[in-house]
């Protein structure tokens, strides 16, 4: 038994077949084109889709011959041959050379010569003494009035002969003009059609009985269109139900980068905390870059390989003061910062050297002489370190850092952020803190969080900034620093493994990513 | 960050404690800043079973050896600090048996010079290992690739003393080395020994090179390049040696020797002292004993302590911290803590410094974190704001957001973009030359895209909001980083129209009133290019992607993009 569903999925030329046609019947393309008033192609498409149903087989099937006219064929029909031409110009114009009849009548060479050539051998053209074409019979032979009586017969039959209604001149005539295939140059194509007979299986009546009990008749409507509703006549229809479970075709949307998106995700979460973000020049000074963090000329992080040096302009052109002076002495004796020093001569024709940012805590140190108390500030931006790329390395990458001033602030305080972050940012369950070193800060601390999927890892490093940092750069309450690593997140939120693939150039990989992070 | 390789029974006798739990090892190990790095168990026998430790404080030199590291956990268990009293003072004097010479010759190039001797005990495989090792770390780490600090140790059985340093002629010293089998000249040494190619920067071109001879006027080694093969090697079984530490850096290479010695003293050997006698006045004056302690006494209130901490500790408490710490602290009114550095630290800049050891030494369990409670605004920066808008307008005129890096090849950036480098910013250093520029425009990243992205079923409609690097002389830095927007339309039909249909909806959307006039940019066609021109001033450009350009980058598909500057167009 034919389920509704089934029956329902029908389309209206099935749907028409089924109600006209019994179990057994045998129909072809011309029946069902006669009886049910289907244009072509309709017919066959609706036989298709029932033999692949199984209400429809095959029976019979035989091939058929068919002359139809090529875009040539066409032309001569619509403009006259090119025969038929010559013959109207040269009786208008009297005699013309045959260079003068292709250029009145656009044709080439060939084509004049070809036709003049067949005008000749009919008797209906000569040649006079000039060379010029002229009429010698003041009517068409009758062999070209039967092409151009093929011609209009076939453009009659939408372009195209069976070969069953031709006469055997007929035949005869339309065989010297096509050619299998059809050449560019021939008014004729043959072409071979496969004339099939079908037979309506014992299924089309189950179809029949379902169609019916659903009161389906082939005539509902299809898309609605503007004319329906203008005229109104949809309301005499009901409307043909469409299969609703075929894919759909695909759309490409303008959309979001899916990494871009989840870094936008933290600066709202940052700025829902309270946090204005900062932002800066990607070249730097080693002054600012490091020098105002207090870390020594001669540390080990600040060799060549360490950072990216600029190779045109080398230096900056000053550094401001009295900042310049106050950080260079906090290296040399600790100046007014209470410190001793790193107790060597500062330099301070290495301190103009430009180069690119190396890390984000730069925008923290340029942050605070003009840092309101309290303030709290941060930033996501582009880093670049001299490392291999690979996996797990870039050349540039996000650091996501921040500072926190005011008079109150402390560790506990501190670790009040740490845990607010882990938790707010990270949607971590547990959090530890342990002891850390940064050369800028003292006390340290790293925190180290257990997620959900990546279990424990460290979430990022902060401290509070050492006086000879805060002092040297005017301020004088304590200043919490942090810094957060949220490139593990970042590629766990978007289902990656390789932190080149934040970067991917493949339209499609980064078309058809989705991320998987939940914005809290 | 120093990484070392302890062994682990040698370890964990010196911190006197058998860890099996890897957890309770590395939660054991954050006093000390330190990290578990490898450690298999699985593998061999416990008396060859080694343990990876990375040492994250670049500051504490003293941790980066079995014997420090033990000692810090160990100090933190027991809260018993151990005595060193073979280390000379300002106010303690003490008898050397052995001396060093420093002549006048070497202060120009490598001035100071410490010494120690250790005896008492054979040295073991794993013993000599571990020196080596910490040797190493000194000279690499602490004493930035050997220039600051550098260390030699020899067998005192082969040395005649007194040993003289000094310095000599490159070309008219030569000795055979270790590695070697044949006599070379320090220079030959430079320029052919992989040691000495390898450190050959610190001394190239000096007139004067150190050398250290013994009585005898036998080579010990040319510091810091390399030892002697006849006095300088030194093996297992061993029981008596000679360890000089010399370099740029006083207070490093008194440090070093320093550690070295507390190190050994901790393994079981005794120190026997060294007098330098320079031939010209240094800090510690021109006869100095070592191992010297040279360190300050520091100090911090209490309530300093407390601030910082968010605590409120008694006295009591904060110097029970510093003891598990290994400091030796003091306070004569209950207000102000005195520390006394130990031997092997130097780390204390600032008064502060001491209070991390307080947080250390009290333990981080100890701090509840305490909820903030300023209030502050918010806010995004305005560029950012307005770009968030860009982006918005984009997406909904069907562009897919990209991001690409900013650092990339002179090919990508100029070469095939038809313009010529001179307006990229070039790094001096680059590690390949695929990194090598800092991009000035976002159109190279763009067609990136298109020439790897040719089966992505078209239309392709990108862009990207970021930042670019141009130059500007007339600035202090002669740079400038500003925000721009790139944006690319690629498919069969894409032209100059299509791109101009979508600029104007942008910039109406942004409330710009623009105009355009042509341009000849050569990464664009002739006649099918325009400047955006906002108030007068040029804002970016847009048009047909030249087939130059395209061909470039093997891309078979028309593109029209532009750029524009989000800075210029925020403005007013």
């Amino acid at each position: 038994m034919i389920d509704q569903s089934a029956a329902r999925a029908l389309h209206p030329l099935e749907v028409k077949i089924i109600l006209a046609f019994s179990s057994g019947d045998m129909i072809d393309s011309a029946r069902v084109r006669e009886k049910l008033g289907f244009k072509e192609g309709q017919d066959q498409q609706a036989f298709s889709w029932l033999v692949a149903k199984g209400v429809l087989e095959e029976a019979d099937r035989q091939t058929e011959v068919f002359y139809e006219l090529t875009p040539f064929g066409q032309e001569w029909h619509d403009e006259g041959t090119p025969v038929r031409r010559i013959f109207s110009l040269l009786r208008e114009s009297g005699p013309l050379s045959l260079p003068d009849i292709a250029q009145k009548l656009g044709f080439d060479q060939k084509t004049v010569g070809s036709a003049f050539g067949a005008l000749s051998k009919e008797g209906v053209c000569a040649m006079d003494e000039s060379r010029r074409a002229v009429l010698a019979r003041p009517e068409l032979p009758q062999s070209l009035l039967d092409t151009e009586a093929l011609l209009d017969a076939a453009a009659a039959h939408n372009g195209s002969l069976p070969e069953t209604s031709l006469t055997p001149q007929q035949k005869a005539l339309v065989a010297q003009y096509a050619k299998k295939r059809g050449a560019q140059d021939a008014p004729f194509r043959i072409a071979e059609r496969a004339k099939v007979l079908f037979r309506l299986t014992p299924l089309a009546s189950e179809y029949r009985e379902a169609v019916t009990a659903l009161g389906m008749t082939g005539e509902e409507l299809g898309a609605i269109t503007p004319e329906m509703l203008e005229k109104g006549t949809w309301k005499q229809g009901s409307f043909r139900p469409y299969n609703l479970q075929i894919p759909p075709a695909r759309v490409i949307p303008g959309r979001r980068n899916p990494y871009v998106e989840f870094l936008d995700s933290v600066k709202d979460k940052l700025v829902s905390l309270g946090f204005e973000e900062f932002d800066g020049n990607m070249v730097e000074t080693e002054f600012w870059n490091s020098d105002a963090l207090f870390m020594p000329q001669f540390h080990s992080a600040r060799d060549i390989h360490d950072v990216y040096y600029i190779e045109e302009p080398t230096h900056a052109k000053f550094i401001e003061e009295p900042y310049l002076s106050r950080v260079a002495a906090a290296h040399e004796h600790g100046g007014n910062t209470g410190s001793r020093g790193w107790q060597y001569q500062f330099d301070r024709d290495f301190t103009r050297r430009l180069i690119l940012r190396s890390q984000g805590t730069v925008l923290s140190a340029r942050q605070l002489p003009k840092a309101k108390v309290p303030g709290k500030y941060f930033g996501i931006v582009r880093c670049f370190r001299y490392d291999r790329v690979d996996a797990t390395h870039l050349s540039d990458f996000y650091q996501t850092e921040g500072i926190v001033l005011g008079e109150d602030v402390n560790l506990r305080t501190l670790l009040g952020f740490l845990e607010m972050f882990a938790v707010e940012v990270a949607g971590a369950k547990e959090v530890k803190y342990v002891p850390g070193y940064f050369p800028f800060t003292e006390p340290s601390i790293e925190v180290h969080i257990k997620h959900p999927v990546l279990g424990w890892f460290e979430l990022g490093g902060s401290g509070i900034f050492r006086p000879e940092v805060t002092r040297s750069l005017g301020v004088d309450v304590p200043v919490l620093a942090w810094g957060i690593g949220i490139d593990r997140m970042a590629l766990m939120a978007l289902g990656l493994n390789d932190l080149r693939e934040l970067f991917s150039a493949d339209l499609e990989s980064v078309r058809m990513r989705r991320s998987q992070y939940k914005i809290q | 960050m120093p990484k070392i390789e302890v062994n682990e029974e040698l370890f964990f006798g010196l911190a006197g404690k058998t860890w099996s739990d890897k957890e309770e090892f590395e939660e054991d190990l954050t006093v000390a800043k330190a990290e578990l790095d490898e450690w298999d168990t699985s593998l061999s026998a416990d008396r060859e079973r080694t343990i990876k430790i990375e040492l994250n404080d670049t500051n504490r030199p003293d941790l980066w050896s079995t014997a420090g590291l033990a000692r810090q956990l160990r100090m933190y268990r027991t809260r018993s600090i151990p005595s060193y009293p073979f280390f000379a003072s300002r106010k303690k004097a003490l008898k050397a048996p052995y001396r060093v010479v420093v002549e006048k010759s070497v202060k120009g190039v490598r001035p100071w010079l410490a010494g120690l001797v250790a005896k008492g005990k054979p040295i073991s495989d794993a013993l000599l290992r571990d020196m080596i090792q910490t040797q190493e770390k000194l000279a690499w780490n602490f004493g930035r690739k050997r220039k600051g600090v550098s260390i030699g140790i020899y067998r005192i059985a082969l040395i005649e003393w007194p040993v003289h340093y000094r310095g000599v002629d490159p070309d008219k010293v030569s000795f055979v080395p270790l590695q070697e089998t044949r006599t070379m000249t320090l220079n030959q040494i430079l320029e052919q020994h992989p040691k000495g190619i390898e450190y050959a920067s610190i001394l190239k071109g000096r007139p004067v090179h150190p050398l250290l001879t013994d009585a005898k006027g036998r080579v010990l080694s040319y510091p810091p390049i390399i030892n002697s093969a006849d006095l300088g090697a030194v093996q297992v079984g061993d029981a008596e040696i000679f360890i000089e530490v010399t370099g740029s850096d006083y207070p490093s290479v008194a440090l070093s020797s320093a550690i070295m010695a507390c190190d050994l003293a901790d393994m079981g050997f005794e120190i026997d002292n060294v007098q330098v006698d320079y031939e010209y006045d240094t800090p510690f004056g021109s006869s100095v004993v070592f191992p010297y302690y040279f360190q300050e006494e520091v100090s911090v209130p209490l309530d300093d302590a407390n601030r910082l901490l968010g605590s409120s500790l008694e006295m009591a408490d904060a110097l029970e911290a510093l003891t598990r710490m290994g400091l030796c602290a003091y306070s004569t009114d209950g207000a102000v803590i005195h520390v006394a550095p130990p031997e092997y630290r130097n780390d204390f800049l600032h008064p502060f410094d001491i209070v991390e050891d307080i947080m250390i030494g009290v333990g981080m369990e100890k701090f509840v974190p305490q909820r903030p409670t300023d209030f502050t605004i918010g806010r995004l920066t305005p560029i950012e704001r307005f770009s968030r808008k860009a982006k918005s307008i984009m997406v909904g005129l069907g562009y897919q957001e990209m991001i690409y890096n900013y650092l990339g090849s002179g090919k990508d950036y100029a070469e095939k973009m038809q313009v010529s480098a001179e307006g990229l910013v070039k790094i001096a250093n680059p590690m390949t030359e695929n990194y090598e520029y800092v991009r000035n425009s976002p159109l190279p990243g763009l067609l990136q895209t298109e020439s790897v992205s040719a089966k992505a079923s078209y239309p392709h409609r990108t862009f990207e909001v970021g930042k670019v690097v141009l130059k500007a002389p007339e600035v202090n830095y002669g740079v400038v980083t500003r925000q721009y927007i790139g944006f690319l339309t690629s498919h069969a039909q894409a032209d100059y129209n299509e791109i101009a249909s979508h600029v104007a909806a942008f910039m109406y959307l942004l409330g710009k009133e623009y105009t355009v006039r042509e341009s000849s940019d050569s990464r664009f066609v002739p006649g099918r290019q325009v400047d955006v021109l906002v108030d007068g001033a040029r804002v970016g450009i847009f048009g047909e992607l030249h087939p130059l350009v395209l061909e470039a980058f093997g891309v078979m598909m028309p593109c029209a993009a532009g750029e524009l500057d989000l800075e210029m167009l925020l403005e007013d």
